[in-house]
């Protein structure tokens, strides 16, 4: 910031110094390798990929990488629609802003209610692992078979990450890049040896050697695909931050085509090296095994000790990484609704040291907690069919917001084949997909054979009925703040206006959920 | 008129500040400008905006409340919103106003904790290229 050319104000007036109006992201802006950066760390892969490699093998069998390749399709349709909503709200909302704009308040509500519940299950998936990989870190293997002990220490996880979040540290950039870094080489090189040593015969006995079948889709029956889909959406969560944050790099004409694409690259090419490495060392049969902590089980087949700690410590920093890429933001989109009267108001603070929406924090971390020790208790198998749910979840909001994009858009739709395809085919065809799969999962949930614990709650399984239960409970809170603050509900939805992308129109509205009241 | 900036986040600790900032600013003849920084942590993600409009609010709210407590004292107070860190905001407002020092609060807490909080009063003592008072929070004032 030129300091200099800055005149001094009245005496008694509060100055706003140049660069205020240039919001958020643009004053830090980022560069290519941070745009990479943010796109992988987002999704975690270590911990992505430990948590459901084995949940995708059991659904799919020997196709899972087929699975991994095509669940990302519906993303990068849908991602579209991020970069365009981006685009008309510069206030680099998400779903709960922009839903609400395109569809109005009712639906908006519903996808930001979406996110929240979604980060409080993954919250405590994450914190399962983390317990777990904790314990297996410092190889006390009794420890790690204890349930009691894995969930103290998943719950000091949760604390943990919580305040961090609370007290805003942040890792640098490049301490960022660093440990991505180690991550992805650790994954990668897992693979390598792993695929060595099957072709060198020293594999497990289940071990086969890969076959390019293993990535052709078309083998695969339609209820594999819809639910190994569901289940692989999960690990490209948090991939579409990325079509946000493109707006903001250095040099926006080059580098956020090209770290998108960089970033896609890496991810694809992880997931798909690391699946097929996994399953040709183990064999499916190995995979399923071991579902619930793939990576810990194989890592120490494959690298022995104690290399074997290098796959845990990736796997925990890729669940530490998440904290600052989910839960953060899930936190922002809840003191975004409060701000909108669509949450009580106590959401909305920030904290006057920190800086961070800490009331929204403490009360996802807390609500985590609880989530996490009460289905233990209830049950270890419904913490994994909660995997499901989040699922559909997932499915919901990132659908919505695809369907939403082509909403906002449609005046803008025929004029151009670009905007045709980008704005509405995409996203569109992205959010179906989405929905279809959340329909078909729906339905097949419905029977109890189908989930993880195969225990039945109400005469269905227990995901959907997890699912079914946070939506009504949505519901209902909305229309318990409908009732106290209906001035949010009142909204009326907007439309990009004809020209807003070539520059001939101004973009809809006020900025930002919370103004225009 | 030479100035003294001070910093101010409405806790304890920089309630002294602003005090002694003021009584100073008397008895020198300086004027005063209370600085409030404010980057948002986290550097991406969704509703960022929105995150730093609350803060936003939250900064003129103090500012006000800074400006009451130094015109009840008998003097008048420029402010400044700077979005930066708060370390960043208050040696900027200081070079840019030719400031004759910077008056923080110290929270009073241990080292550690100060180090993983990330303290203003210690990093400015660095960083600074002006005199830099601390003043201390007090008795019982602040956690």
């Amino acid at each position: 910031m030129e300091s200099a050319a800055v005149p001094a104000p009245a005496p008694g007036q509060t100055e706003h110094s140049p660069g205020v109006e240039d919001k958020g992201l643009k004053k830090n802006a980022i560069g290519f390798a941070s745009s990479v950066v943010i796109g992988v760390a987002s999704t975690a892969p270590g911990y992505s990929l430990a948590a459901t490699l084995g949940f995708v093998a059991a659904a799919v069998g020997l196709e899972s990488p087929a699975i991994l390749l095509i669940s990302f399709v519906p993303m990068f349709l849908v991602a579209g629609g991020y970069y365009y909503m981006n685009k008309a709200d510069p206030d680099c909302g998400t779903s709960f802003s922009w839903v609400t704009k395109a569809m109005g308040p009712q639906l908006g509500w519903i996808a930001g209610w979406a996110i929240v519940i979604a980060d409080i299950i993954v919250m405590a998936n994450l914190a399962q692992i983390a317990g777990l990989y904790t314990f297996l870190l410092f190889g006390w293997t009794s420890a790690a078979a204890s349930t009691v002990a894995v969930t103290a220490v998943g719950v000091v996880w949760i604390v943990l990450m919580t305040a961090i979040v609370v007290i805003g540290i942040e890792l640098s950039a490049r301490t960022q890049i660093g440990l991505l870094a180690a991550e992805i080489f650790t994954l990668a090189l897992f693979a390598v040896v792993a695929l060595i040593k099957v072709y060198a015969g020293s594999a497990a006995p289940g071990a086969i050697h890969p076959s390019l079948s293993w990535i052709n889709p078309f083998s695969l029956s339609p209820s594999e695909i819809s639910a190994g889909m569901l289940l692989a959406v999960f690990i490209y969560w948090g991939w579409d931050t990325t079509a946000t944050v493109n707006e903001e790099t250095e040099d926006p004409g080059e580098a956020p085509g090209k770290a998108t694409v960089v970033s896609t690259v890496i991810l694809l090419g992880i997931y798909i090296i690391v699946a097929v490495a996994a399953q040709a060392y183990t064999g499916v049969g190995g995979l399923v095994e071991h579902q619930e902590d793939v990576l810990s089980s194989l890592g120490t087949e494959v690298f022995g000790s104690p290399l074997d700690k290098l796959l845990i410590i990736a796997v925990l920093t890729s669940a530490a990484a998440s904290t600052q890429t989910t839960i953060l933001p899930t936190a922002r989109t809840t003191l975004s609704m409060a701000r909108a009267h669509a949450l009580p108001g106590s959401l909305g603070k920030v904290h006057p040291r920190y800086l961070t929406p800490h009331v929204s924090t403490l009360l996802m971390g807390g609500l985590s907690v609880v989530w996490y020790v009460g289905l233990t208790i209830v049950s270890e198998d419904i913490l994994f069919d909660s995997l499901a749910a989040l699922g559909l979840m997932i499915a919901f909001y990132i659908g919505i917001t695809g369907v939403a994009c082509t909403i906002y858009y449609r005046r803008e739709l025929l004029r151009s084949v670009k905007n045709f395809f980008f704005i509405g085919v995409g996203p569109t065809v992205g959010g179906v997909i989405l929905f279809y799969l959340l329909v078909k999962n729906g339905i097949e949930l419905a029977d109890p054979a189908n989930s993880e614990s195969g225990n039945s709650w109400l005469g269905l399984g227990p995901p959907l009925v997890i699912a079914i239960s946070f939506l009504i409970l949505g519901v209902v809170l909305m229309c318990v703040q409908w009732r106290k603050f209906p001035a949010f509900f009142r909204r009326r939805p907007q439309v990009v206006p004809a020209g807003f992308l070539e520059g001939e129109a101004p973009p809809p509205g006020p900025t930002g959920v919370g103004e225009g009241e | 008129m030479s100035q003294i900036v001070v910093g101010y986040d409405g806790c304890g600790c920089s309630d002294a500040a602003l005090d002694r900032a003021i009584e100073l600013a008397k008895q020198l003849g300086d004027g005063i400008t209370v600085v409030f920084g404010y980057a948002p942590p986290g550097l991406w993600g969704g509703e960022i905006a929105e995150h730093e409009e609350a803060i936003e609010e939250l900064g003129e709210r103090l500012m006000a409340e800074a400006s009451r407590r130094a015109a009840a004292a008998g003097i008048e107070a420029e402010t400044e919103l700077v979005p930066k860190r708060s370390t960043e905001a208050l040696i900027d407002v200081a070079a840019r106003r030719d400031a004759r020092m910077i008056v923080v609060g110290s929270y009073g807490e241990p080292p550690l904790k100060g180090f993983i909080l990330g303290s203003t009063p210690n990093k400015l003592l660095h960083l600074s290229e002006r005199p830099v008072l601390v003043v201390p929070s007090r008795h019982g004032d602040d956690g």
